[in-house]
Parts: C-alpha cells; sequence; structure tokens
C-alpha cells in the first residue's frame, strides 16, 4: 500500500515536472531554441504566486494571476528581445537565455530575499483524503486532478485545434509553413507565451509542496532537459510520460534510498540515451 | 627537442610566464592571485570545449568537484602525499569526464549542452548522497596543505600563501604549454575541424565521437587537477563546488574573456574573480549585473574582453604605423597571429 502513494506522490510530481517541460520541449520544437531562462520563469511563478496569496489570502487568485504575468513576461521577452537571436549560433543563444536567467534570479533574491520560505496549503486543500482507509493529502490529489485537467487541455490545444495544427506543422518545416502565409513570429510569441504560462502555474503549484527558494530555477531546468532526453524532443506524449517515469522514479526511490532518489533518474537518463538515443517517443 | 623550439617560439607560453610573474604586484593579494590562476586553468580547460572543439559544457563543476573531493579524501584519510593526491584526482575527475563525454557525445548541437546540464546535476546528486565522504551539505573541511615530498627530499612547503601561488603557478604555466602542444598537434586540428564543421570531420573519415571524448577527458583531468589545488588552498570542499551554479560561473568567466581566443579566458577569470571581490562587498546581488554583461557580450562582443585588448592593440599600433607610413593590413594581419 506504501507503494501506492508512492507511486501516486510520483505522479503529482510529474504532473508539475510536465507543465515545466511541456514548454520547453514545444519551443524547442518549433522555433529550435533551448530557453535556459525557463527554469526562472517556474521560479518566478513560485514566488509571484506566494506573493499573491500571501497579500490577499487567495490561492486561486494566485493560480491565476501569476501565470498570467508570467505569460506576459513570457510574451514580451520574445517579442521584443528573444527573437532577435533565431539567426545567432546556438551557443550564444544559450548564453544569452542564462543572462536572462541570471537576472531573474537576482531579482527575485532582491525582492524577497536569499532564504527560502514554506508556503502555507490553501485552507480548502488542507486535511488528507482516505483512500481504502489511508489517510492521503488533499492538496496532492488536487495537483494531480488539476494538472490532468491543464494535460487534457493542452493535448486539446495541440490535436484540435487551428493553433495545434500549425505548431505541429512548424516543428517540420517553419519555412514551408510561413510560405503558406501563416505569421510564424506570431505563433513563435504564441508558443512562448504558452510554455512560460506553464511554468507559471507549476511554479505556483509546487510551492505549497516543496516550498520556495532563489535556487529552484537550476533544479527545475535540469529536471526538464531529463524528461526532454527521457521522452523525445518536440513530443506531447514524450514530455507527458517522461514527466510520470521521473516522478514516478524519483518518488518510489525515495522510500527505498532516500538520499540516491535524486540519481537514479539522472540513471534512467543515462540508460535511455544508450538504448534509445532519440528518446521514448523521438522521431527517427 | 622540436616540441621545446615550438614552446620557445610560442607568444603565449611565454605571456602565461609573463602573467603569473606579473599578477601579485598588480593585485598586490598572493591569495587573490591564487585565486585568479586556478580559476585561468579551470577557463582554460572550458575553452578547450568550448573554444576549440565547439562543445559548451556545463558540467565543468563535476569535474572541479570530483577533484576537490577526491584530493581531499586523500590528505585527511590516507595520509598520501601532494604528488600522489594531486595525481589520483586528477585521474577520478578524467574517469568523470569520459563518463560525461561519451554520454554527452550521442547527441550533437543543443541536445548535448542539455545532457551536460543533466549529467552534471547527477554528480551534485552523487556528492550529496555520499555525505559521509563528501560531508554533504557542511561540505569537506580538515584539509591540509601537504609538503612536496619527491623520493623523501622535501621539495616546496605549500602551508604559506607565497608558496602555493608559486606552486599554482608552475601548473597554470604547465597547463598553458600542455594545451598549446595539445592544439598545435594534428589532435588539435581535428578539434578544430569538429568545431568548424562536424558533417565534414566525419566524410574525411574521423571518428569525430571518439575525439571529442578524448577533449572531455582532457578538459576533466585539467579542471579536476585545478579542483584539487582549490581544495588545498581553501583548506575545504564545499558542495558549491560541483553545484551547477559553479559551471555557470565558469563558462561565463570563459566566455567574459573571449571564448575564440587563447587567452582570453585567463582575463576573463581575472575580471571575474576581482570584480567579484570588490562588487559583493559593496553590492551583493552584482551578479544582476553579470547577468546584463553576460548577454551585452553574446549580444555584441562575442569576443568578449580579449577583442577589446586587440581593438586597443590595433589602435596603437595603427597610430604608429601611420607615423611610420607602414601599411595598415599588414599590421593587421600580423596581429592576428597572437
Amino acid at each position: 500500500m506504501l507503494y501506492v502513494f508512492q507511486v501516486l506522490n510520483g505522479i503529482g510530481i510529474g504532473m508539475i515536472y510536465f507543465l515545466i517541460s511541456i514548454g520547453l520541449t514545444l519551443i524547442f520544437g518549433i522555433m529550435n531554441f533551448v530557453n535556459f531562462a525557463h527554469g526562472a520563469f517556474y521560479l518566478l511563478g513560485a514566488y509571484l504566486g506566494y506573493q499573491v496569496a500571501l497579500s490577499t489570502g487567495s490561492f486561486t487568485l494566485a493560480l491565476i494571476t501569476a501565470p498570467l504575468a508570467l505569460a506576459a513576461i513570457g510574451w514580451l521577452s520574445e517579442r521584443y528581445f528573444l527573437s532577435r537571436l533565431y539567426d545567432i549560433p546556438h551557443t550564444y543563444q544559450i548564453l544569452v537565455t542564462l543572462g536572462l536567467s541570471l537576472v531573474i534570479q537576482e531579482l527575485v533574491i532582491s525582492i524577497w530575499g536569499p532564504v527560502g520560505t514554506t508556503v502555507a496549503i490553501p485552507e480548502a486543500l488542507r486535511g488528507v483524503i482516505f483512500i481504502g482507509g489511508f489517510p492521503y493529502p488533499k492538496y496532492r490529489i488536487f495537483v494531480v486532478l488539476f494538472a490532468g485537467i491543464l494535460a487534457l487541455l493542452v493535448w486539446f490545444l495541440l490535436e484540435r485545434t487551428r493553433y495545434g495544427a500549425l505548431l505541429r506543422a512548424g516543428s517540420e518545416s517553419t519555412q514551408m509553413v510561413s510560405m503558406l502565409g501563416i505569421d510564424i513570429y506570431r505563433l513563435f510569441s504564441a508558443t512562448f507565451a504558452l510554455g512560460a504560462l506553464l511554468a507559471g502555474i507549476a511554479g505556483v503549484l509546487s510551492a505549497p509542496l516543496r516550498g520556495t527558494d532563489p535556487f529552484m530555477s537550476g533544479e527545475a531546468l535540469a529536471i526538464g532537459f531529463v524528461v526532454v532526453v527521457i521522452g523525445g524532443l518536440g513530443r506531447f506524449e514524450g514530455a507527458l510520460v517522461g514527466s510520470i517515469l521521473v516522478g514516478v522514479v524519483q518518488s518510489v526511490m525515495s522510500s527505498v534510498w532516500s538520499e540516491g532518489a535524486n540519481i537514479m533518474i539522472y540513471v534512467a537518463m543515462g540508460l535511455v540515451i544508450l538504448l534509445r538515443p532519440r528518446g521514448l517517443f523521438g522521431r527517427a | 627537442m622540436i616540441m621545446f623550439g615550438k614552446i620557445a617560439r610560442d607568444p603565449v607560453s611565454w605571456a602565461s610566464l609573463v602573467f603569473t610573474t606579473v599578477l601579485p604586484f598588480l593585485i598586490a593579494s598572493v591569495v587573490q592571485a591564487t585565486e585568479v590562476l586556478i580559476f585561468s586553468t579551470v577557463t582554460l580547460a572550458c575553452n578547450l570545449l568550448l573554444g576549440y572543439t565547439g562543445f559548451l559544457s556545463f558540467a565543468q563543476s563535476a569535474f572541479l568537484g570530483v577533484g576537490a573531493y577526491a584530493c581531499g579524501y586523500l590528505l585527511v584519510h590516507s595520509g598520501s602525499g601532494f604528488l600522489v593526491s594531486m595525481v589520483l584526482a586528477t585521474l577520478a575527475a578524467a574517469a568523470a569526464g569520459a563518463l560525461v563525454g561519451l554520454l554527452a557525445t550521442q547527441k550533437r548541437g543543443i541536445y548535448g549542452v542539455m545532457l551536460t546540464l543533466a549529467l552534471s546535476q547527477m554528480f551534485y546528486f552523487i556528492a550529496y548522497a555520499a555525505s559521509d565522504i563528501t560531508g554533504g551539505d557542511n561540505g569537506m573541511s580538515g584539509i591540509v596543505r601537504p609538503d612536496i615530498v619527491l623520493f623523501g627530499a622535501k621539495l616546496l612547503r605549500t602551508d604559506n600563501a607565497t608558496a602555493f601561488y608559486c606552486l599554482s603557478g608552475v601548473f597554470f604555466i604547465l597547463v598553458c604549454v600542455l594545451l598549446r602542444l595539445l592544439l598545435a598537434s594534428p589532435f588539435g586540428a581535428v578539434l578544430v575541424a569538429i568545431r568548424e564543421n562536424e558533417e565534414r570531420a566525419i566524410a574525411i573519415g574521423y571518428n569525430t565521437r571518439l575525439f571529442k571524448t578524448l577533449a572531455f577527458v582532457i578538459s576533466a583531468a585539467i579542471t579536476g587537477a585545478a579542483g584539487a589545488l582549490y581544495a588545498m588552498f581553501l583548506s575545504f570542499a564545499p558542495l558549491s563546488n560541483i553545484d551547477i551554479a559553479m559551471s555557470e560561473k565558469i563558462v561565463i568567466m570563459t566566455v567574459l574573456g573571449g571564448s575564440n581566443s587563447f587567452f582570453g579566458p585567463v582575463l576573463g577569470a581575472t575580471a571575474y574573480v576581482l570584480l567579484s571581490n570588490v562588487l559583493s562587498v559593496v553590492w551583493q546581488r552584482w551578479l544582476l549585473l553579470l547577468g546584463i554583461i553576460l548577454i551585452l557580450i553574446a549580444g555584441f562582443l562575442r569576443g568578449g574582453i580579449w577583442s577589446i585588448v586587440v581593438w586597443l592593440w590595433d589602435a596603437a599600433t595603427n597610430m604608429r604605423s601611420r607615423r611610420n607610413q607602414k601599411n595598415l593590413a599588414a599590421t593587421q594581419e600580423g596581429r592576428q597571429l597572437i
């Protein structure tokens, strides 16, 4: 029974990882651009959400406003700043976004201080639910459900809407899409905003679980990369399965060998690289 | 003999000697100068990958950390001397480099960069989990600087700051010379060929993965040896050595100095160490400024500080050459050689 709960925990963490990595993978898929500031978006989401919840007392408001603010920041930074970088070599793109993440991290430290805080679980979601006679925290159930609904929405957006069709076509060939008369740059901005929005939601959701600290961005970025490597770049299924796999491995291992739980996800990544270099869902 | 001739005629190797000699007088603190030299060596190793092979590696902190922990552990627990600890620490880091190299070179381009960052994080968690060896969050303390003993003869006491500076200086010059020889060799030419056009290097028949992995091993060995020195320098091996932030710091130093020159990274490390010592007292959040500088350099000044030095040199020589009625183009061409 313990393991069932560990798996459930793992799915919860995995859903948060999914929200982080889907943005990373979509942006890479269509723009061939790795955003090293993506972890910083998640960090900023966590702190903005914490601040809104603290000042207004409403977690719901935090869950709406902080991600929207992040979407705006993502849209603005793509539109007026990062979009100028598509022609420069990858190494320099990475360095610019690394600089951006450093700036965001230092801004966060100068506003909220260098020491992390714990974040209270919202009133309505405190306490436990009994599953088969065993108590399980309500908030974790909420995270799984909420992120699950979001994942469904993202799937719907990608597979059943015009935007999704353009995005999937764009990840095959941006040139072709733009020749068909689509404003490819608007598509880029929208995708960037979507990625930042989801990373922001991940930040708000994870703050009550793990607290906030200014250095959580590096960790999130590394996890995002692991998911992308395991699942294959640019794929919805890859990001989803990769995230849940990473979350479950981490969670189950933590009951077996708590210090080594984090090591195991990198071992899993190493195995995937050696056995399936393209990732579980990567295209040939 | 040919090797010695090559080095004797190599201006950069001489520059490393001059730099090491002049540095403590310029910044008037032997301790700071030692830190500058250690990080200069680390950036040279980073630039073997970034500048010459074209591989941006965020795993450098793993190599630095492995070297530091290995050396510290040997000194504290096994009672082995300076040379044995240094050699074994270097080998341990080289092994880590082989692992990272083998896995990260499975993928080219951005994917490879992402792998180095993820693998670096793995080493961090290993160091964190093995807290009975590494001290975990508290770091490994009680590392003493041993005397250098060779065949029973005491060569150098390292427990005073000046002696340790000299030691770091010898190491720095040695690394410069070795890297210059390496880059002048056919091996170095292949690395540059991979940077310029990997498909073409493969088409010519080179096993580029092997070469890139070897570049990782060499870079890791140098970084690990520098990490061992750093542990002795601090008498301490903190967990932050092996953190992603350290990798970012090393990459930023390298780019700040200029990754498309050999000596640029040394200037980057110097500038970073001095700036951080001055600014972190005045303004704790000085990394904000550094982030902006990094964006500006990546966007507008890819050559970093080194390109400013070259520009100033050109301006100066141009003025002189105008006075001497010399051909401008010829001097500029001459400048390119360094």
